[in-house]
């Protein structure tokens, strides 16, 4: 079996790398050149996984993966005969599962086919199900890709996004694959997965099989029916989570495994969901490795059971614990700063000997930069929030000016929720017009500074809420009338929480 | 060429295992003139069907590639703020532990351990400071990158891709940095106490500095091709940011930087 399996991993790694450079545009051969240089940079990065995976599966006992795949294979999952792919695609695609959205927007030329089918396959099941309308879709699709991605993308980005890590229960999988890719990232990507690690979770697997059968069904009954994505915000809270973008992040793919609400990123199930660590999360989990006596005594599955929070898998917690105890471990350097920083002797003495100040001085001016570079950062960075709703406003102003009746208005109100989509349509009829609408806004320099210098002005007073509506006031070309202020305004109260 | 030179000294001047997570700015920018040598979907009517499905695929191509950047930035963001998070709470607990053992009503009052272990402390501290606003910045400046690929994008390709795109990227982990921004904050307000107070009102103003490697020195850096890379548009626009005003300056410009040393 294992044989077997490296072959046919080996296999479709081959293929895999092959389509590969088949993205790349396929113009001269000299322009080729060059864009192989980036998407073979690309599988040069991705050739590194490959390798990693198939030691695993020579170090990997049998039983445990004969386990795993015999579960699954007996499991009413039609796709169970690709599982051999799934280790390596699974893995391979997991650095860049946003390829699920380029796949469900292009029209996939034939020899790209293998890499579809093994890119489906290593999702869920709801990917199966959604790619079937795509293909069918594949004329009128490509000529207009972009309005697909509000609705599509905002639920792959959620789970697809982050790969390497440590994701998923030991209790859920469709495919063994993921399972044992998840454990390979952190082979490749954190040079610690050592033998007995892969040992613990193989003991894991099997000890937790009662929870795998019933999550299973779960995962059936979450997965297949759901290819819609939902921008719904999930029921799962992990502590201390207050922003809409990572909160479905984690929760998602976890929820699936758990069985819990509905979540807006069904179908690309537990893809790789990265945990995101708040403070807060993370101080539940010290309570809970000091409850145990310590980080060295604590077990990720203990910690993981008295930390009861829904969705967190033990493959999270294992990596995280590993992370604790690394930090603890250096505390000479105070908290872990690792020499390859330039030991912090050494900088005080350059800072020290060469002015004569006081370290603590030097400390301080240190501050004084970091503290400056943060605030500017912060600016800049609201700067670039304002920029972009104030484009969407435009673009739903572009769209009220093209369809002036009255029935129009009231669409784009409810357009407010999802401008991109349907303003797009607008834009692409009517590219004159929109053209001049642009001229029409576009001030020149100086009424453009101003606008941008007032948002700045107001972020730094610190109004949040104050300063979109300043900025309306401020350039009357974009004042349409008291309605819109409204929806723009309650839009960005939205958008700020 | 103006960002992608910034973008690179930057890269240089980051710690050395950040260095491959940046956009790859360059190669998209290629990646977009080769796009734009193509058919436009200007005159779409007129194209045969094969030529808007190549057209489409182009984009779909480019969007994977986009979206494998940032599925890196997303990946190593996190990877960083969880560690943060550890060293954050460590930390915290550390000077509990200095206080609590040596400090004056401790359990086993030592100024001169109290001393040592505190300067060591203040150090460390405000280099994790440092870092989490490099981190603050990395965000920030992947950020900038993708904005501008993807105006070059549409702009070359007539294409209409930048504005939905960027409504996603704004949702990402990476950019939502609510969380470092919060730590940050917090260790201010904690090297406000483990600092003593304050007696020269001027600091060290006049003094000239000499930064050597490590974290200070790439602070200094980023904030100084912050403020390059914000002089001015050359493509002003309703999308531009305006040009960066630093209250101090010339503080910042009297900070002389190392610049030989290579941080290895």
């Amino acid at each position: 079996m294992t044989s077997l399996h490296q072959a046919s991993i080996a296999e479709s790694n081959l293929q895999i790398m092959e389509a590969r450079p088949s993205i790349s545009i396929e113009r001269s051969s000299a322009e080729k050149h060059n864009v192989m240089g980036m998407s073979g940079a690309l599988s040069s990065s991705l050739a590194v996984l490959p390798t990693p995976l198939e030691e695993t599966y020579n170090k990997l006992p049998d039983s445990p993966l004969a386990f795993v795949e015999e579960g699954l294979m007996s499991g009413p999952l039609t796709h169970s005969g690709h599982l051999n792919n799934n280790g390596a695609v699974g893995h391979i695609f997991s650095s860049s599962p946003g390829y699920s959205t380029a796949l469900h927007h292009s029209s996939l030329s034939p020899h790209e086919k293998h890499s579809r089918n093994a890119h489906i396959i290593s999702h869920s099941s709801t990917n199966m199900a959604t790619l079937p309308p795509f293909s069918s879709n594949s004329g009128p699709l490509p000529s207009k890709p972009s309005r697909h991605f509000p609705n599509e993308n905002s639920a792959s980005w959620h789970t697809d996004s982050v790969p390497s890590f440590l994701d998923f229960p030991a209790n859920t999988s469709i495919d063994s694959g993921r399972v044992e890719s998840g454990a390979c990232t952190i082979m490749a990507s954190e040079e610690y997965c050592k033998q007995n690690d892969w040992q613990e979770w193989a003991d894991q697997l099997i000890s937790d099989d009662d929870t795998l059968t019933s999550n299973l069904n779960d995962l059936l009954a979450d997965n297949v029916p759901d290819p819609e994505p939902k921008v719904s915000k999930p029921s799962l809270q992990l502590p201390g989570h207050p922003s809409e973008g990572h909160q479905q992040l984690p929760a998602s793919s976890e929820e699936n495994c758990a069985g819990a609400a509905p979540s807006s990123s069904a179908k690309s199930a537990p893809s790789k969901p990265r945990m995101r660590w708040t403070p807060e999360l993370h101080e539940a989990f010290v309570d809970a490795v000091n409850q145990l006596g310590g980080s060295e005594r604590a077990t990720p599955k203990g910690v993981l059971k008295l930390m009861k929070v829904e969705g967190l898998t033990i493959y999270h917690v294992k990596s995280h614990l590993q992370k604790y105890r690394t930090a603890r471990y250096r505390p000479d350097s105070s908290e872990g700063v690792s020499e390859k920083k330039t030991s912090s002797i050494e900088e005080m003495a350059s800072l020290d000997l060469r002015t004569g100040i006081d370290i603590t001085e030097a400390l301080r001016l240190q501050m004084v930069v970091q503290k400056q570079l943060h605030e500017q950062l912060e600016i800049q960075r609201n700067l670039q929030l304002r920029i972009e709703e104030q484009g969407r406003y435009l673009q739903m102003m572009f769209e009220k000016q093209c369809k002036p009746e009255t029935e129009m208005f009231k669409a784009s109100l409810s357009t407010a929720e999802n401008p991109s989509g349907s303003s797009l349509d607008a834009m692409q009829d009517v590219p004159a017009k929109s053209a001049s609408m642009v001229d029409n806004y576009k001030p020149g320099p100086d009424q453009a500074i101003g606008s941008t210098k007032v948002v700045e002005g107001s972020v730094e007073i610190g109004g949040k809420h104050d300063s979109p509506k300043t900025q309306l006031s401020e350039n009357p070309k974009q004042h349409a009338n008291a309605n819109d202020d409204a929806a723009q305004a309650s839009k960005r109260q939205r958008k700020d929480e | 060429m103006k960002f992608g030179k910034r973008l690179k000294q930057q890269i240089q001047d980051s710690l050395p295992e950040w260095r491959d997570k940046f956009l790859s700015y360059k190669e998209l920018k290629k990646l977009v003139k080769l796009i734009s040598a193509a058919p436009t979907r200007r005159n779409e009517s007129w194209r045969g069907r094969n030529e808007s499905l190549e057209y489409g695929k182009a984009e779909s191509d480019f969007v994977y590639l986009l979206d494998i950047e940032i599925d890196k930035f997303n990946g190593f963001f996190m990877e960083q703020e969880e560690e943060f998070v550890i060293r954050h709470e460590n930390l915290k607990q550390k000077i509990k532990r200095v206080v609590d053992l040596w400090g004056p009503n401790g359990i086993h009052p030592s100024e001169e351990n109290y001393k040592e272990e505190m300067e060591k402390i203040r150090k460390a501290i405000v280099d994790f400071h440092g870092e989490m606003v490099l981190l603050v910045n990395y965000s920030n400046i992947n950020y900038t990158g993708l904005a501008k690929i993807l105006k070059k994008y549409d702009k070359r390709t007539g294409g209409l891709l930048r504005l939905p795109f960027i409504q996603k990227v704004l949702v990402q982990p990476f950019f939502t940095t609510d969380i470092i921004s919060n730590l940050v904050k917090e260790c201010e307000s904690i090297i406000d106490t483990v600092f003593p107070a304050e007696e020269a009102a001027d600091r060290a103003k006049e003094a000239i500095v000499v930064a050597g490697e490590g974290i200070f020195r790439n602070t200094v850096k980023a904030l100084l091709t912050m403020q390059e890379i914000r002089k001015g548009s050359s493509t002003q626009s309703p999308f531009s940011l305006p040009p960066l005003n630093l209250p101090d300056s010339d503080l910042i410009q009297s900070i002389q930087l190392n610049a030989a040393v290579p941080i290895v």
